[in-house]
């Protein structure tokens, strides 16, 4: 027999036997669907997280407050040696004024209270525009911040920072959860390849009778649970689209589930958790059978204690 | 040919399966195991097609030591030995046909050799019509015709039958029996195991008698059946008769070793 014919038997021997051992299959199929879909969840979650604040960090900036009463000749010269820095893209110079203008528009319920607020109730400040991947901006901060001018340097990068750490524990977690949870769903496949094998020991025996190899005896079984395992796999696939579509329409305009529904997994990762439910069930599969002894012939199991003849 | 050198078997606990059995058996020869439950007959079958290993001895099978093959290598031993037995053996939710041709499936032989060759075998067991039928439809002795045919798929050169007729009645045990001859006749060399001391006495020929693992006789026994007829021409006969005690059969005196232990007894 070829390979392709074997492979081919294998196929229709597991259909077979899935079909025919529906409920236990079923149940291999939901445990690994479960894990995968958790597992799965936490890397959409952690995803979107991780594009939200990738955007966010290439809008953020450093923003230098100077001190009130500061003039325009030191701004622009302090404006002057920030920009210098091969890091930084753009210098922007906000006034007073400008400042209130743009609480006022972003903020528009709260524009009364800088009324009455005296002359300069939102100090000057310079947006700085960096590369955040470039080295030297501590340094080249602490340089500003020791200016007598400036009162404070606003530097985005310790937030975004702390926002990076909590979605990489957050995936980290789930991948946890998602590696434990697999791993149950291999026992659980384990367990009912190693029953269907147990059902079917008889028909091992004769299998192996007539001249069947291990490869041959064996390749159903592993077939079976690596079909179990992509069914898994594509089932929580399916869930977690319909999951996210109906998180998108019905909080579609609220700000946290908008953002962590913000996309869906891409193709890569999509056939990625389809593939490990593969893998896991192959696993299960080799796992059950690899001591498994099937209805041993050709040194069978001897009677114990010599109780009985071998008549 | 099969060949025995000094071949035991024990298993744990001390007991024997066989002891100390020196045998040749001939290509195309046909033998009948006989002796008491118990006597060994079904261990002395799975020690030839390596269902079970020898605690001591040799065998040789076509010149090839069975005790010492790789597990690897039995699956490739079976498919030159075809084996039946009392409870047939077939598997429940496959076909006439897929029963048949599972080894010619795992050869990897094409499916319309597959379809001759099983129409081909099942005819000879006279059980072409019955291809697509499922075991539980059939009688025992359909039962049993469709594990010979299963046997003989591969033309084996070897075929065992550890008690074939044992859950059939007189009349499918003969029809069975003279099927057997049939294929034996064809150069199949055939082991046949039974108790039926009735079966022996009709078709005669080599007689090897087991008793506690012991090779206790080895002698050829005249029949009373006319072996040159064919399963299609055979008349009716009368039933079987079991009789364990048939002195007829065991005309050799138990080894010496043997006697004087029944003498101390």
């Amino acid at each position: 027999m070829t390979f392709l014919q074997a492979l081919r038997y294998f196929a229709k021997e597991a259909l077979v036997n899935m079909v025919r051992s529906w409920k236990v299959s079923l149940l291999a199929v939901a445990t690994i669907a479960t894990s995968l879909f958790l597992a799965g969840a936490f890397v959409l979650i952690s995803g979107n997280l991780s594009e939200v604040v990738r955007e966010w960090r290439g809008e953020s900036k450093i923003v230098v407050y100077f001190a009130e009463g500061t003039d325009e000749v030191t701004q622009k010269t302090i404006s002057g040696r920030a920009a210098e820095a091969g890091f930084v893209r753009a210098v922007e110079l906000v006034d007073s004024e400008t400042a209130q203008q743009r609480f006022a528009t972003s903020f528009p319920s709260m524009a009364g209270l800088l009324e009455g607020w005296g002359d300069e109730p939102l100090p000057a400040s310079l947006e700085i525009d960096i590369d955040w991947q470039a080295e030297g901006i501590d340094a080249w901060a602490d340089t500003l911040r020791e200016d007598p001018a400036v009162v404070m340097v606003d530097d985005d990068r310790d937030w975004l920072a702390r926002l990076q750490t909590v979605i990489l524990v957050l995936r980290g977690l789930g991948l946890i959860v998602g590696a434990i949870l697999l791993l149950t769903a291999i026992f659980t496949i384990a367990s009912v390849i190693r029953l269907t094998a147990y059902l079917y020991r008889d028909e091992i025996a004769v299998m192996r009778l007539v001249g069947a190899t291990e490869f041959f005896i064996r390749g159903p079984f592993w077939a079976e649970g690596l079909f179990q395992g992509l069914l898994g796999g594509l089932s929580a696939l399916l869930a977690l689209a319909v999951g996210h579509t109906v998180v998108q329409r019905r909080y579609g305009d609220e700000l946290i589930p908008s953002v962590l529904a913000e996309s869906f997994l891409g193709p890569v990762e999509a056939l990625a958790l389809v593939a490990l439910g593969g893998l896991a069930g192959f696993i299960g599969a080799l796992v059950s059978l690899r001591r498994e002894n099937l209805g041993q012939t050709g040194a069978r199991r001897e009677p114990k204690g010599g109780a009985t003849a071998a008549e | 040919m099969i060949e025995l050198y000094g071949v035991t078997k024990r298993y744990p606990g001390g007991q024997i399966g066989l002891l100390d059995v020196d045998l040749e058996i001939e290509t195309g020869q046909l033998c009948f195991l006989t002796g008491p439950s118990g006597a060994g007959k079904t261990t002395f079958l799975e020690l030839i097609y390596r269902e079970q290993l020898p605690t001591e001895g040799q065998i040789l099978v076509n010149g090839r030591n069975v005790s010492s093959l790789p597990p690897s290598k039995i699956p490739y031993l079976r498919r030159t030995i075809g084996v039946i037995f009392q409870d047939f053996r077939l598997i429940p939710r496959k076909t006439v046909f897929e029963n048949v041709t599972y080894l010619l499936r795992i050869l990897g032989v094409d499916a319309k050799t597959q379809k001759e060759t099983a129409y081909e075998t099942l005819r000879h067991v006279g059980l072409a019509h019955r291809m697509n039928a499922f075991p539980s439809q059939l009688s025992g002795g359909e039962q049993q015709r469709v594990a010979i045919a299963r046997a003989l798929i591969n033309r084996p050169d070897i075929l065992l039958a550890d008690e074939p007729t044992g859950n059939l009645d007189p009349g499918l045990s003969e029809e069975i029996l003279r099927l057997l001859l049939d294929i034996h006749r064809e150069g199949t060399t055939i082991i046949l195991a039974t108790h039926d001391r009735g079966l022996i006495e009709r078709v005669g020929q080599r007689v090897l008698t087991l008793d506690q693992g012991r090779l206790v006789g080895d002698r050829f026994v005249d029949g009373t059946w006319d072996l040159g007829a064919t399963v299609d021409d055979a008349t009716p006969s009368e039933p079987a008769i079991e009789d364990e005690t048939d002195p007829e059969v065991e005309t050799e005196p138990p080894p010496a070793e043997e006697a004087a232990e029944e003498d101390e007894a």
